[in-house]
């Protein structure tokens, strides 16, 4: 696994699914997992070069307890990025990487080309509390599909024969390392940070999403300077998954202007 | 072995479906089922029966903290206990205890612990909790991968501040004070410290290494218990750490009459009453990060000695009242039949602090006093001396002394 040591915090080691090539794009995964080699991502792949880190505190990736706070993640990431030595990158960030793409945007303008947000977190708004991401099991499983979860969900998991209780052990270090930044309310002050990302933005929102509604897609949207606002029907918090063509068509459209 | 005396403040007038129509008796408890009043002549049933329990000879008067919860209705655990301190004369006061996460700046829990101390003449014990999921992720919202470290960094900062003689500056993580300097200071030089949990290896680290008193809180009695208080036992002989009997606490619902019979005639529906009406929900018993990933494994890996069925059948009050006592979640009966089964539950886990649950769910206040009564002169005398050869520092000095003067083997020869 790639290191990653930064001078007076210490080092990490990540996880990291990489193909293509070309210009490349950053992609940073949501709360519950990293998606493996998934469908969305091996098509982007095609036309640029991919890099689909994991981050620090899920499955295998290491250094998370050096972390204090979100703005840590975000320097975090800049340093990653700048230590592939390619300059600008284009990010995408969905979910809980969303509102991480969204601070490294707002903190280092320079490095980031373009950015596509889907089904982010990292807003809150009052008249529309939203789903705890934590809570009742089959709620959140529910919540987040448009046409009922798929057989399988995309995943970096792998079932160890060994190991029995390796998925079980899996689940809990990755939504363990999400509370930090999700928990009890997934709002760490990005609204205040919105107005500094200089990079147009494709905002992305999968319409049925229960776990974030539409409304929070558009504030979104109305904090970043240049942003334009994506909603895709008939997919939920995936719609990556749900809809991969139709995403995958968007998010090139907008990567290639 | 010492006793303390506890009972888990219940609010005793649920609706009598609230077990089955209630999704969760925390963090979502419907407040619409209390009447504020109800609540406060409860309180005021369980500070008498505390009251009782101070002159009966019991060691210590122990408290709990939660929030949102109508099984426990004892939030901040340190009033009762202020009333406590100054209205008895031999027990020790046990907060078993502060949540130490919870309290921004912690300082706030040195300070509050020493009021108790120079309130009640240093009977103070000093029980610290991570406190359950409920309390503590879901109703004062603490990130559950972050408990741990700021709970570690609140008992280092209180720690010192009790020992200080100068103000000190204060740069954690999580707390920051350029000024600490609790005023007063305990009485105690050496303050008794508990960690009550549920099994987490972790937590036996740290009883370990500053030789703390551990205590296992469940009201599912010895079998179910057994796995968890043995497994602590060999991971401290593993380690060499000291086996002291007195450095663990266990808690034990007692129910004791003149006749077997009459204790399932008046304990029954009570019992019934406090383990069906503390519906669970699974989310909030289970946030990730709470434990840790070696603690996730041992919980899954550590053996069952009760069947999820019984257990099931357990919490939905569905058990007969001699099962509850077969399973050990309660103790009943005779107080002849009392002392032998509590003589047996103390040395074969090696308990030398047993928590007496003397008080359960809706059970009639003149129930409860005449548990205590009968438990306090025909039980304890005969199961003080247990474990009496071994050193006790985990329980304050004072209380000890007046406690042995008055309702030792000695006070008892004087009086005969």
């Amino acid at each position: 696994m790639p290191t990653l040591a930064i001078p007076n915090i210490g080092a990490f080691e990540i996880e990291l699914w990489t193909q293509g090539s070309g210009a490349p794009l950053l992609f940073l995964h949501g709360y519950e997992r990293h998606p493996g080699g998934a469908g969305f991502l091996q098509r982007l792949a095609d036309n640029r070069r991919v890099l689909a880190p994991e981050h620090p505190g899920y499955g295998s990736s290491t250094g998370f307890e050096q972390f204090h706070d979100v703005l840590d993640v975000a320097l975090y990431y800049r340093e990653l990025i700048e230590s592939w030595d390619i300059g600008e990158i284009d990010v995408l960030g969905h979910c809980l990487g969303g509102m991480f793409a969204a601070e490294l945007a707002a903190i280092s303008p320079q490095l980031v080309r373009r950015l596509v947000l889907v089904n982010a977190y990292g807003l809150w708004l009052d008249e529309q509390p939203t789903l705890d991401p934590f809570g009742r099991a089959d709620d959140v499983k529910a919540a987040k599909w448009h046409a009922g979860p798929p057989e399988t969900e995309p995943t970096n998991f792998v079932p160890d024969p060994a190991d029995p209780q390796a998925a079980i052990l899996f689940q809990a270090r990755n939504l363990g390392s999400a509370t930090k930044f999700m928990w009890p309310i997934a709002d760490r002050g990005l609204r205040r940070r919105l107005p500094l990302v200089d990079a147009p933005t494709l905002v992305v929102h999968g319409t049925s999403d229960g776990l974030l509604p539409e409304s929070y897609a558009q504030e979104f949207v109305r904090l970043i300077p240049d942003a334009e606002l994506g909603l895709i029907e008939r997919a939920g918090h995936y719609p990556m998954v749900e809809q991969e063509d139709e995403f995958v068509s968007v998010v090139e459209k907008f990567l290639a202007a | 072995m010492r006793f303390h005396w506890f009972a888990q403040q219940y609010y005793t007038k649920l609706p009598s479906d609230y077990g089955d129509t209630v999704r969760s008796g925390s963090v979502t408890p419907p407040v619409s089922v209390a009447d504020p009043a109800q609540v406060g002549a409860d309180y005021h049933t369980y500070i008498r029966l505390m009251q009782q329990a101070d002159g009966l000879g019991w060691d210590s008067l122990l408290l709990n903290e939660h929030h949102q919860m109508s099984l426990a209705m004892t939030p901040s655990p340190n009033l009762i206990a202020a009333i406590l301190a100054a209205t008895t004369e031999n027990a020790a006061i046990a907060l078993c205890g502060n949540s130490l996460a919870l309290y921004n700046p912690p300082v706030r829990v040195a300070e509050e612990i020493a009021m108790l101390d120079c309130l009640s003449g240093g009977r103070v014990i000093s029980g610290i909790v991570f406190g359950t999921p409920m309390d503590t992720a879901f109703s004062y919202g603490v990130p559950p991968i972050e408990l741990r470290e700021r709970f570690h960094e609140a008992r280092e900062l209180i720690l010192r501040s009790w020992k200080a003689t100068e103000p000190f500056a204060f740069n954690g993580k999580y707390t920051k004070l350029r000024y600490v300097n609790p005023w007063p200071r305990p009485v105690q030089q050496e303050i008794p410290m508990w960690i009550p949990g549920t099994g987490s290896v972790e937590t036996w680290d740290v009883v370990n290494e500053f030789d703390y008193c551990y205590g296992y809180l469940s009201f599912s009695g010895k079998q179910s218990a057994e796995p968890i208080v043995k497994g602590f036992w060999d991971y401290t002989a593993g380690q060499g750490a000291n086996m002291n009997p007195n450095r663990m606490a266990f808690t034990q619902v007692i129910c004791c009459a003149d006749t077997d019979e009459e204790a399932e005639r008046e304990y029954a529906d009570a019992v019934k009453y406090f383990y069906r009406q503390n519906p669970t929900a699974i989310e909030f018993a289970t946030p990730p990060g709470y434990v840790s990933q070696q603690s996730i494994r041992a919980n899954l890996e550590r053996g069952k000695t009760i069947s999820a069925a019984e257990r099931e059948q357990a919490t939905r009050g569905e058990l007969d009242f001699w099962e509850y006592d077969r399973l050990g979640y309660i103790i009943a009966g005779t107080p002849e039949r009392v002392e032998q089964r509590v003589r047996e539950l103390v040395t074969e886990l090696r308990i030398g602090q047993l928590i007496t649950c003397m008080h359960v769910g809706n059970l009639p206040e003149e129930v409860a006093a005449k548990n205590n009564h009968l438990f306090a002169t025909q039980v304890i005398p005969k199961l003080r001396d247990i474990w009496s050869d071994q050193e006790d520092r985990w329980t304050p000095k004072v209380s000890q002394e007046r406690i042995a003067a008055k309702f030792g083997a000695d006070a008892a020869a004087l009086s005969a």
